[in-house]
Formats: C-alpha cells, structure tokens, sequence
C-alpha cells in the first residue's frame, strides 16, 4: 500500500474515536463559554466597585487566575477537592477550570470596553434618575459589548485551543483520544494533523459566527 | 459596497486556504522516507560518529525513572542507560537523557528523536507490530493498587460498577479493564502519577501499575497496597528502538544478554540491588556450576 492509502486507512479507522473526542471538545467548550462570559460579567462589577476593598477583592481574584498556569488550576481542583471531600466529576472540574480563569480575562476585556465608553453616557443617565447597576445594564453594557465582540471572539478561541489541558485529568476529549489513538497505531504526524483540523474547524466556525454578529451589530448602529 | 458580500467572500477564501494548506501536510509527511533499510545508516555508526547517545526515559516512574529530593533524574531505566554509554563509549556520562511521555515513546524511535528508549516498556507482540524491542531486562507485571482499607482483594471484586480504575493511555489497559472488570469505570490518564494520585485521593478505587512500580510506591505510601492476584503473567520490560535497523538491535540486544546473565552481570547486579534491595537470578549463572 502507498503511503496516501495507509494514512487514509487509518484515518478512517480512527475516525469514530476522533469524532467522539471533538465531540466533547465541543461540549466543554459550550459549558465553558457562556460560564466564563457571565462570570466575567459577574467580575467586572466589583472590579469597576468605588470601594478600594471590593474593587481590591476583584482585582485579587483577576490577577491571580491570569497569572498561574491552567494546567496548575485545573490539576488543583482536581486532586485537591477530594481532600475537602467534595468529588465532582473530571468533565465538570475541566470546565470548572478553564471558566474561571477565563473569567479573568473576560473581565478585563469587558472593562476596556465599559470605560471606552464616554463618562457624559455615565453622567446623562445618572442626571435623569437611574441607579448605577441600571446605568449599566441598559445604557453602557449594550454598548460596550458592540464594541469588544472582536477581542471577546479571540478569548473564546483561546478558549477552545485551552480545552486540550483537560486531557491531564482524563477527560476524553480530542486531544487525549488522539494520544490513545497514536499508541494504537504508532502514528503521530498523521493523527496530529488530522485533529488539528478539527480544532481549525471549530475556532474558525466560533470567529465567522462572531464577526456574523460584528457585521449585524455594525449595521443596526 | 454589501459588508455581507465581502464577508462571504472573506469567509470562504479562509476555507480554501486553509484547505489548501492542509492538503500539503500529508505529502510533506511523506517526505520523510517510510525507514528504507538499505539507504539509511544505522544508528550504531550515527552515534559513534555522534559522540553520545540520546536515550527516552521518564520521569514519572519511580523507582524506573523519577526525580529525586535533589532535583536530579535518576532511576533503574537511567543506569541501565548509562551502562549502554559506557559499554559503547567507555564513557557513562556520554549520554543524554530525554523525558518524554508514554505517549511519545513510539513516534520518537520512529522518527529519530531518541536512539532508543528505556522506559517501563512491556513487551507485546503487537507492539513489536511498529517498534523493535531486544531481550527483556527486568521482569514485571500488571498488579492493581488499592487503598488499604479498601474492600477489594481479588481483580473480580473490582467488576462492579460502583468502582473506578485508573488507566494509562496505554490501550492494552484499556482492554485488560474491559476483559477482567467490564462493569467498572474507567479513567485514563497521560501520567502514572497522575494514576497514582487518582487511587491516593480517592478518585479512583484502583490502578494498573507495573509490578516493581507498584511495589515500590507501596514501601513510601503505607496507605496504599498491592493486590496478591497479578493481572498478567510474568512479563518482561525491554529497551525499544524503531524497525529496519537490524545492525542497531543486534548491538543493543547482546548488551542487554551480557547485563542479565553474561560478562556484564555484576554491573546489572549492582544497578538491581541499589534500587530493589535484592540480588536479580540469573539461570546461566545457576547452571554455570559456579558456586556464587
């Protein structure tokens, strides 16, 4: 057999691993972005806080899950939840994870936006009676989201390529069951290839569908 | 000027390059000669050329290769490594040692990362499907850990499905699991100490660990112990190096014959003893006539 028959072969034999695998690549990255997205919202109220406490608090919370490695959090709340004795299962301590130091970074993006937006915004609301969170939520949010839906697409690939970390604590997802199949099949090029495509696919459907909504929330303006 | 035209046409110039792009992976891959065992050197006369051996360990493994309180890797698969040095060099020093992962052990014979690996690696037959392995050079086996409290002492307690086993990526486990306990769950994992980890902190009921690995966390871990019922026959660990390079495997292969039972014995025995505590057997010595 030449060598493009063999690798399709192989390809086709451990297909049905592969897609299982990008499957639950795709479900912890759904579980994983809209928990990251509303706890960075969640964050960022705090974090905009006049109290230097409150604001500290965040700011504490926002550098530290920045600034240590995934892998560590995730191994962390892994093996370290048992000796509280609580056992969540590895899906949900990956998930877990990456949302909350996604939520780090989801909150700095939403703060950039929210102070790129002009203080008379701010002040004209507040004049006419509204209360601050209600400022917030109907006036400057609406906003400031139109205007990071670029930066928040590229945290969300960031996102997606993270979920392959999860592999350590024995989720089965696309990177752990391309490891299973080359120490099947001793072929690494090939299957590594194969399921960077995968990846491909589903960053670049997650970057169309937010320039989609770039475009639309462009034109509605 | 339609934004949704443009974005179409951007969109759909990205798929195509990207496809383009993908397309060329394969046939580059395929510059690489499948091994053509007439026209490429082996790696005997490479390294001789070279100057010192790189040999795939790991470091995970205790007492086979791990880090020690100093910082240091060291092990039984790490001396073993430098005895190949010494024996092709003089030199044991004239060695690099490469951690790599159970995972990576195949693909980096294959492609030439390492010169050969020794690294907790059974010998299977169909492993040696896509890897050559010499002789063994310690014998093992598949045992289960469990905690010492536990209620399980024979493998077919475990075939419950209240019950967890962590496995390695390995699939031969995977298939053990599903032959001995098909009713329990399975976690896998990349790591043996992430293994180790999952049955110490209670994620896990059981692990399949290698006999003398098992062994020797169960002397440092009194909360941990060893299964009596092993899950193989005595099996044996190898060195393992890529195919076609018969020049290569010959060399290593009488190297390793020396160590376990010929001129090379005492050698082999001291690296035995500092790490197990006991003397290794050796059936030519015992029908050798000699009397110790």
């Amino acid at each position: 057999m030449d060598y493009a028959a063999q690798t399709a072969h192989l390809l086709i034999r451990e297909f049905p691993q592969l897609i299982a695998g990008f499957l639950v690549t795709i479900g912890v990255a759904s579980a994983a972005i809209p928990l990251a997205l509303i706890l960075g919202l969640l964050l960022v109220v705090p974090r905009m806080a006049k109290s230097s406490a409150i604001a500290g608090a965040a700011i504490a919370y926002i550098e530290l899950m920045r600034n240590t490695p995934l892998l560590a959090q995730i191994y962390l709340i892994y093996f370290g939840l048992p000796l509280l004795g609580l056992y969540p299962s590895e899906f949900t301590c990956g998930v877990a994870g990456i949302a909350l130091q996604h939520a780090a970074f989801m909150a700095e993006t939403y703060r950039g936006g929210i102070e790129s937006i002009s203080p008379q915004q701010w002040e004209a609301a507040r004049a006419i009676g509204m209360r601050k969170l209600k400022v917030l939520r109907l006036v400057i949010l609406p906003q400031a989201i139109v205007r990071i839906l670029g930066p928040l697409g590229n945290q969300m690939i960031i996102l997606i390529k993270d979920t392959s970390l999860v592999s350590a604590i024995g989720v089965m997802e696309l990177t752990m069951t391309a490891k299973m199949a080359i120490e099947r099949s001793a072929a690494s090029a090939e299957i590594f290839v194969a399921i960077g495509a995968f990846y491909l696919i589903l960053t670049t459907f997650v970057g169309a569908v937010v320039r989609l909504a770039e475009h639309y929330a462009a034109e509605s303006n | 000027m339609t934004s949704r035209r443009e974005f179409v046409t951007k969109v759909s110039s990205v798929v195509a390059g990207s496809g383009l792009v993908l397309a060329q992976g394969p046939s580059a891959s395929a510059q690489q000669p499948a091994p053509a065992s007439g026209s490429s050197q082996s790696k005997l006369d490479e390294i001789r050329a070279r100057g010192k051996i790189i040999v795939g360990v790991t470091s995970e493994a205790p007492p086979f290769g791990f880090i020690d309180e100093k910082g240091e890797l060291v092990g039984f698969d790490i001396d073993i490594a430098k005895l190949f040095a010494k024996e092709i060099f003089g030199d044991e020093t004239k060695v690099e040692l490469f951690k790599q992962g159970f995972a990576a052990r195949w693909p980096n014979v294959q492609n030439g990362t390492v010169d050969f690996g020794a690294q907790v690696t059974t010998v299977y037959p169909d492993r040696a499907l896509n890897v050559a392995f010499t002789r063994p050079y310690i014998d093992s086996g598949i045992v289960l850990i469990v905690k010492k409290d536990s209620s399980i002492n024979k493998v077919a307690d475990l075939n419950n499905a209240s019950y967890t086993v962590a496995h390695l990526t390995a699939p031969v486990q995977a298939e053990r699991g599903k032959r001995l306990y098909p009713n329990a769950k399975f976690l896998t994992f990349d790591s043996i100490s992430a293994q180790f980890n999952a049955v110490k902190l209670g994620r896990a009921t059981a692990a399949q660990l290698d006999s003398p690995v098992a062994f020797y966390y169960a002397k440092d871990n009194p909360d941990i112990r060893v299964l009596d019922e092993w899950l193989t026959d005595v099996t044996g660990n190898a060195v393992f190096l890529r195919q076609d390079d018969f020049k290569w495997w010959l060399f290593l292969d009488t190297v390793v014959a020396e160590m376990v039972g010929g001129s090379r014995f005492s050698a082999y025995k001291a690296i035995y003893k500092k790490w197990f505590g006991i003397e290794p057997s050796s059936a030519r010595i015992a029908q050798s006539g000699r009397k110790a």
